[in-house]
């Protein structure tokens, strides 16, 4: 939008000059054209890019030097500056360049440039025409619209266009279009909401809400290692804990049962919750919600899908020994009243009891060794956050359209 | 469009709460020194999953797919996550006063019967079910596809409408 602005002011100085006076707004406006009706009549009949193909052409066989403005400071610009004194510095200015630019050897491009940027203001008052082809003649590229480095960008002149964002126009104000109409902005301070825009929007850019799941999914997949190589250490100590206190052949079973009982509860609890992170981390691994995925990853023999296996089935053997444990927690002598343990029972509960937590630890230490052995496999950061991407990248989307 | 900022206490806030519902589910049988302590503890936890269902029903109703009114394809995407929420949620407050039921007089009392054991490992397993899936979705709605237009979203609707 600015550009744009930026050009038509560049290609009619005179619009320029208006816009700013009436602070904005003046766009397409034909108050002020004292030069046109002269012109009018003798360029009848041609198109604006005959008349650059004419200049083109006039300029390369009239003049075989190069397109070297004179120095600035000049005798004959400093009377037209004179002339022109009542218009603001940037009017004066522009008009000054597009005079410096124009006025090759032989000073005979000034009313040809003129001519041009009058033409085109003509074509846009005889009649209405559609946005597209007003933009299309705005944009069209004649000779004077290429200027010179050295017309403008003089650092000592005007020290304020060297800042970075500074685009094209040597002058101190810039037209933003708000509310459909263009408004002066001095152009420092629109630099300096521009940058201050931008800093915002790299900070935004930098850390999405995509990035903040992932990264919230990739703690929880470092916790689920971590986890399960807990899990598989601490069931094999529980067994061998279990083992020990049965002693050789399960002849103690008694005294596994009294020095076990405080320890029933928070082992069974430990070991609940630590498998239901393992299993959550091991289903997260595979991405057990789609189905398709999972099912191959089965029938492949896929290490994440085997350890959710595993993990599945250790949670559901564990679970099922819910009783038991409470039994054990619960456990006084069968020779004491109210206990719930009979004399001679003792061996058919427990017996199966440390049967499943001997397969138990056998299941998360296989599973372990299945998911540690590929750490970084993970099927559902794959699938969730890379698929989708890939599929629709970022530049697919549509932005919204403001009303 | 969804604020880095907003997730990121909404994802906080979400597992913490799933934290809290492992943690009861793991150790409430540990706590269980008098039945009220236990009794608040399983009103919390049920208050907890209600809130998170709360929590992702919201972060349904603030995505584009919503807004542009294709509730059919966010439910029919999250369905597993929906409706084991709603499992979990009716498994473990029917666990809940079953359990408080038969221990209120005497938290040291042997309650377990079979159908009983048979509802625990029912709960416990929607629980971990529920903590996958409902893990699963949060992070899934921190993708900015669903919070915008895009070709993906005219390709769903395209195929919905089909």
């Amino acid at each position: 939008m600015i550009w744009e602005r930026s050009k038509c002011a560049h290609l009619v100085p005179s619009l320029q000059c208006q816009a700013s006076q009436s602070g904005g707004c003046a766009y397409g406006s034909q108050d002020e054209i004292p030069l046109s009706r002269p012109k009018k009549r003798k360029s009848k009949g041609k198109t604006p890019l005959d008349g650059i193909v004419q200049a083109a052409v006039r300029r390369q066989s009239e003049s075989s030097e190069p397109l070297t403005p004179e120095p600035p400071g000049g005798p004959p610009r400093r009377k037209r500056k004179k002339k022109k004194a009542p218009a603001d510095s940037e009017t004066s200015f522009t008009q000054q360049n597009v005079a410096s630019l124009f006025q090759n050897g032989n000073g005979m491009d000034v009313p040809e440039a003129e001519e041009t940027g009058i033409r085109k203001q003509r074509k846009r008052s005889k009649k209405p025409r559609p946005a597209e082809t007003q933009a299309s003649n705005d944009l069209e590229v004649g000779e004077e619209d290429i200027i010179d480095d050295k017309d403008w960008k003089s650092p000592e002149q005007h020290p304020v266009f060297a800042a970075p964002t500074g685009i094209s126009r040597p002058v101190s104000k810039v037209f933003v279009e708000k509310d459909r109409c263009f408004q002066a902005i001095d152009r420092a301070e629109w630099i300096k909401t521009t940058e201050n825009t931008n800093v915002l929007m790299d900070v935004e850019a930098s850390w999405t809400t995509r990035d903040v799941a992932l990264s919230a999914h990739r703690i929880f997949r470092v916790i689920g290692l971590w986890s399960q190589g807990f899990l598989a250490g601490y069931a094999v100590w529980n067994i061998i804990v279990i083992y020990i206190l049965a002693g050789n052949q399960l002849s103690m079973i008694s005294n596994l049962l009294q020095q076990y009982k405080t320890l029933a509860y928070p082992a069974q609890s430990l070991l609940y919750f630590l498998l239901a992170i393992s299993t959550v981390s091991a289903f997260d691994r595979i991405d057990l919600a789609k189905a398709s995925v999972a099912l191959r990853g089965f029938i492949t023999l896929d290490p994440a899908a085997l350890a959710s296996f595993l993990y599945f089935a250790a949670l559901i053997l564990s679970l099922s020994q819910q009783m038991t444990y409470d039994r054990i927690n619960l456990y006084t002598p069968p020779s004491e009243n109210g206990s719930l343990w009979m004399a001679g029972t003792e061996e058919e509960v427990v017996q199966p009891w440390i049967v499943v937590n001997l397969v138990v630890a056998i299941l998360v230490v296989t599973g372990w060794i299945c998911l540690s052995y590929r750490p970084e496999l993970d099927h559902s950061e794959e699938l969730m956050f890379h698929a989708e991407i890939e599929e629709f990248p970022q530049r697919d989307i549509i932005p919204r359209v403001q009303p | 469009m969804l604020q880095t900022s907003n997730y990121s206490l909404v994802l906080f806030l979400q597992f913490l709460l799933l934290f809290y519902d492992l943690f009861v589910n793991s150790f409430s049988e540990l706590l269980r020194v008098a039945p009220a302590v236990q009794l608040v503890l399983f009103i919390i936890q049920d208050i907890t999953i209600l809130f998170n269902v709360i929590i992702i029903f919201l972060m349904f109703f603030n995505t584009f797919v919503f807004q542009a009114g294709l509730v059919n394809l966010l439910f029919h995407k999250f369905k597993g996550t929906i409706l084991l929420s709603a499992a979990y949620l009716a498994l473990s407050i029917a666990f809940h006063v079953w359990m408080m039921n038969l221990r209120w007089r005497d938290s040291s009392r042997f309650v377990w019967t079979e159908g009983l054991q048979t509802l625990f490992v029912f709960q416990r397993l929607a629980a971990v079910l529920y903590c996958y899936f409902y893990k699963r979705t949060a992070v899934h709605l921190g993708d900015p596809l669903f919070y915008q237009d895009s070709r993906w979203l005219r390709k769903e609707f395209a195929h919905f409408r089909g």
